[in-house]
């Protein structure tokens, strides 16, 4: 365990002080909670930056003709884009309700700005769905990605037990051979290519054989409708592509710490003292060798927000990761923004709480003061 | 042993209930026997406990399936240049006139079309009349009128709504209503391409003239992204961000009703994706797929439609004949400036081979920048065909050849290497390639470039590489405005500058010839007139060779066997859609 204090050492680290562990821990989550300002203060300036330099937003809304010149200057002005890239930064943050703009282009400010900033909790509008609040898009995509995203994370986890504590018990038999090799080649294929070749098994081979099939694409049928059945059934290929790959790396992960704990005194002494090889496996050995994996679990939640990108994308499930790329690839600064301060936040959050969970399942830990 | 197969056996369960947990086959509708039930659409009638009787199955929910590679930003015309929304319009909402899959005009929410003949258009040009029907209603039930008209242009035009695009409506000059079905249009000048682009998709006054007069815009209105009131045979219903959008019938439709219940577009951003949904049976057409899978969907027993819009796959070349400059630097190669240099690079490239090995065929090279424009496609053929060696030809006679052994000509110590650029699409990547091969074989060195689509088309203020000089080969796909011949690029006055930034004649030509011919052009409302001008710009487009047509670029469609009566417009592809048909 000494080795995991190594690892971690600005964020834990035995103490002796005597104040009480709520204080310290409160102490700490503030501390926490106030470093992260000037960190997403940091972020945000270089995200914006980047996204205003990635290319030309009136370029990206031409569609498929070349948007004429008229409208490129028109628009450039109307959407506050002829301004310098720093001050459309600080009217993304604190708003332009306090100044006004010149929008007919007669060199006098006459318009009245209308945005409060993010810091007034005002995100500001799409750029590609003209005048959809940010909020609101991102509000219609998260719940379909957490839906998602949560049922995949749950079964990767499940099975990621299974599998790995069944290999650490069995190492070196036939099937934890096996399944090291199905690891091994799951986690080497692209997801892409797992998604692609589920959907035409599952979806397009099996209905040609006549076999009970999977829908390919969507969310639901829409001669059916949209019930909880149906969401569930157009889950399962999705979840099925991210699991097999997330599977296979988390399996791995548990079965190596399960192999380390297997071979701790403590266990050899439970042994020893004749407990039921159930309860030295899922009661001793399993809690401490999980520890690990609340961390990755821990790291893997605030990005569950972001979505699958490529799984989304390919199954047509309209969460965030499409919401994403759809609106990167046509430059709308405020979603992306939106998302990737939303991202930003959640990383910082579940990072505390990861901590926070950490130390209540290794009670030797304890925070600095 | 017991305990080594458990995960076998979860695996094998996994799998079963995968599949056992799937859709069924569907089962053909078989004769039941439960009461007679008047069916309500839309409704599943379930039969109760009551003595047999022998009853027809109620007519189920016709629903047709469309994949949409690319969701609509929004439904309002106004805010969108989006083929993929403006080509909805014809589902919920209307355009004055509409064009068949002849690419013909005819009128739809007016009487006749205005024309000189017929009076609708003034001896001078400068007015258009257009009588409206007088049955025409929103879906709400309230008429359209002319002040719908009117509102439309005002909108469009107001400067406190952000648009997509103004023109065409900024060439209006005002707009008179005498009667509620009259519509006088005035115009400063004759305004030739008015029938093509002009009323593609009313607003409705009674639902956003409050919007408007409350908020000052029409930026946020709700109607933008749920227009629940439209003139189209279906009216909106659904649309789920990133999900789907559904269009149910127009019970209140003033004209034919549609026979299909409901038109659902599934947004399939993925192409591989989507043709495997159309295997499947997920979709019943779909849109915008590689050609290599053209074949996998016939033998699907899908229709493949293969509908000509406008487009055309081209090489824009930059001859800077006007000594511009770009930040101090000067601009393009000084051999793009002789006109045997481009000609021999017309004659380098290998274009019959590229249709036939990219697009396998389904296309052709394009005999003018015109060649998919109804009533203009007719245009003299004088395209080039692949002679290296008279190519060649061409560059020795230019005074381009290899003096110093390097195996690129140059001359006057300049190496005849040309900066080629396009977008990162898979297929122009692989066309680049080829043609670099080609033109290096007859001695002219290529350097690529391959950008996303936005920074490729990023402006002259943006330092987009287009505008930089950098590019004197510049590719992409392209129409006139579709349907209509009209072109603007090659203007003098659209040579961009520090003052001029927004100019989109990138390639820095300044033609008087040619740009006095685009100028007339735009002004002739006589079709043979404006014929004869558009050839003569086709004439100076093939002998300088200003413009190259790789392969056409038409809108490919797969449709399922189960749908019938469906034809497809180049302008507005979904004009017949109340003829279409669903069987089971």
């Amino acid at each position: 365990m000494a080795g995991k204090y190594q690892l971690l050492p600005c964020i834990y680290r035995k103490t002796d002080s005597q104040q009480p562990a709520k204080t310290l821990m409160l102490r700490y989550i503030i501390r926490r909670l106030i470093q992260a300002i000037p960190l997403l203060f940091i972020i945000s300036i270089v995200l914006f930056f980047l996204m205003r330099n990635m290319g030309d937003p009136i370029a990206a809304m031409a569609g498929r003709s070349v948007t004429r010149s008229a409208e490129r200057e028109r628009l450039t002005k109307v959407l506050g884009l002829d301004k310098p890239v720093y001050l459309q930064y600080i009217y993304w943050l604190v708003g332009n309700d306090w100044t006004k703009t010149d929008v007919d282009g007669d060199g006098i400010a006459e318009t009245q700005g209308t945005r409060k900033g993010i810091l007034r909790g005002d995100f500001g509008t799409s750029l590609v769905n003209r005048g959809k609040p940010v909020t609101k898009v991102i509000a219609e995509r998260l719940p379909n990605t957490l839906i998602l995203m949560v049922a995949a994370e749950v079964v990767v986890i499940l099975g990621a037990l299974i599998v790995g504590v069944y290999s650490a018990l069995r190492q070196y038999s036939a099937l934890d051979n096996i399944m090291t090799a199905v690891s091994f080649i799951a986690y080497s294929m692209p997801i892409f290519f797992i998604a692609l070749i589920s959907m035409y098994i599952f979806g397009v081979f099996f209905k040609r054989w006549g076999l009970p099939y999977l829908p390919t694409v969507g969310m639901f049928d829409p001669n059916v409708g949209k019930t909880v059945g149906q969401v569930a059934l157009h889950m399962i290929l999705p979840i099925l592509s991210m699991t097999l790959i997330s599977l296979a790396a988390y399996s791995r992960y548990i079965r190596s710490t399960m192999l380390e704990v297997m071979n701790q005194d403590y266990i050899r002494t439970a042994k020893a003292k004749g407990l039921p090889r159930w309860r030295i496996v899922y009661i001793h050995a399993l809690k401490n060798a999980s520890l690990p994996l609340v961390t990755l679990v821990g790291l893997d939640i605030p990005l569950l927000l972001g979505g699958a990108l490529v799984t989304e994308r390919i199954f047509a499930w309209p969460g965030m990761g499409r919401l994403f790329l759809d609106h990167v690839n046509r430059l709308d600064v405020p979603v992306v923004m939106g998302i990737l301060m939303l991202i930003a936040v959640a990383v910082v959050v579940f990072q505390i709480i990861t901590d926070i969970v950490y130390a209540w399942l290794d009670p030797r830990i304890r925070y600095g003061t | 042993m017991k305990r080594k197969h458990i995960l076998f056996t979860i695996l094998i369960v996994a799998t079963i209930i995968l599949s056992a947990c799937g859709t069924a086959q569907t089962a053909t509708p078989v004769t039941t026997t439960a009461p007679v039930v008047e069916p309500t659409q839309g409704q599943v009638v379930v039969p109760t406990a009551v003595p047999p009787t022998e009853v027809v199955a109620p007519p189920e929910k016709t629903v047709t399936t469309i994949t949409w590679i690319q969701e609509y930003d929004s439904l309002n015309p106004m805010y969108t240049n989006m083929w993929f929304s403006t080509t909805t319009q014809q589902i919920w909402n209307a355009w004055a006139w509409e064009f068949d899959d002849k690419a013909q005009p005819y009128p739809k929410l007016v009487t006749e079309i205005p024309s000189l003949d017929n009076g609708g258009i003034s001896a001078d040009g400068t007015v258009i009349t257009m009588t409206l029907r007088s049955d025409v209603t929103w879906s709400d039930g309230t008429p359209m009128t002319s002040a719908d008209f009117k509102f439309t242009w005002e909108m469009y035009t107001n400067e406190n709504n952000a648009v997509a695009s103004v023109y065409p409506y900024d060439y209006i000059t005002s707009i008179d209503t005498p009667d509620e079905t009259t519509v006088v249009i005035h115009f400063d000048n004759p305004f030739a391409p008015w029938l093509a682009l002009l009323w593609h998709g009313i607003i409705p006054e009674h639902v956003l003239r409050p919007v408007f007069d409350a908020d000052g815009t029409l930026d946020n209105a709700e109607w933008n992204l749920a227009p629940t009131v439209g003139l189209g045979p279906y009216v909106f219903d659904t649309w789920e961000s990133g999900s789907f959008a559904r269009f149910v019938k127009n019970e209140n439709y003033w004209g034919t009703p549609a026979k299909i219940d409901e038109i659902f577009f599934r947004f399939v951003p993925d192409e591989a994706a989507q043709v495997a949904s159309l295997l499947a049976g997920d979709a019943d057409i779909g849109y915008w797929y590689e050609w290599i899978d053209a074949q996998k969907l016939e033998d699907a027993k899908f229709s493949i439609v293969v509908v000509p819009n406008g487009y055309d796959e081209g090489m824009f070349f930059m001859v800077n004949n006007t000594e511009a400059k770009f930040n101090d630097q000067p601009i393009g190669h000084p051999a793009m400036l002789d006109v045997k240099v481009r000609q021999a690079l017309a004659m380098a490239i290998d274009r019959e081979t590229l249709n036939q090995s990219l697009n396998l065929g389904f296309t052709t090279v394009p005999a003018s920048f015109w060649d998919s424009i109804p009533l203009y496609s007719d245009l003299p053929n004088t395209t080039y065909s692949y002679d290296p060696d008279g190519a060649k030809k061409l560059l020795d006679e230019a005074g381009w050849v290899d003096s110093n052994g390097d195996g690129t000509r140059d001359k006057d110590g300049v190496e005849l290497v040309l900066g080629y650029g396009t977008t990162n699409m898979e297929k122009r990547q692989k066309a680049q390639v080829v043609i670099q091969e080609n033109l290096q074989a007859v001695g002219i060195g290529i350097e690529l470039t391959s950008l996303e689509s936005d920074l490729f088309f990023a402006g002259y203020a943006d330092s987009g590489p287009t505008y930089t000089g950098d590019l004197d080969i510049q590719e992409w796909s392209d129409a006139p405005m579709f349907p209509d011949p009209d072109i603007y690029y090659w203007l003098c006055s659209e040579i961009p500058s520090a003052d001029y930034p927004s100019g989109s004649n990138s390639f820095y030509l300044c033609d008087q010839e040619l740009n006095d011919l685009i100028v007339l052009q735009s002004t002739q409302l006589d079709y043979k007139e404006r014929h004869d001008t558009i050839s003569k710009i086709n004439k100076i487009f093939q002998e300088r060779v200003y413009w190259l047509g790789l392969w056409q670029d038409p809108d490919p469609w797969a449709v399922s066997s189960k749908l019938q009566n469906i034809k497809f417009s180049p302008v507005n592809p979904f004009f017949n859609i109340t003829e279409w048909v669903k069987t089971p």
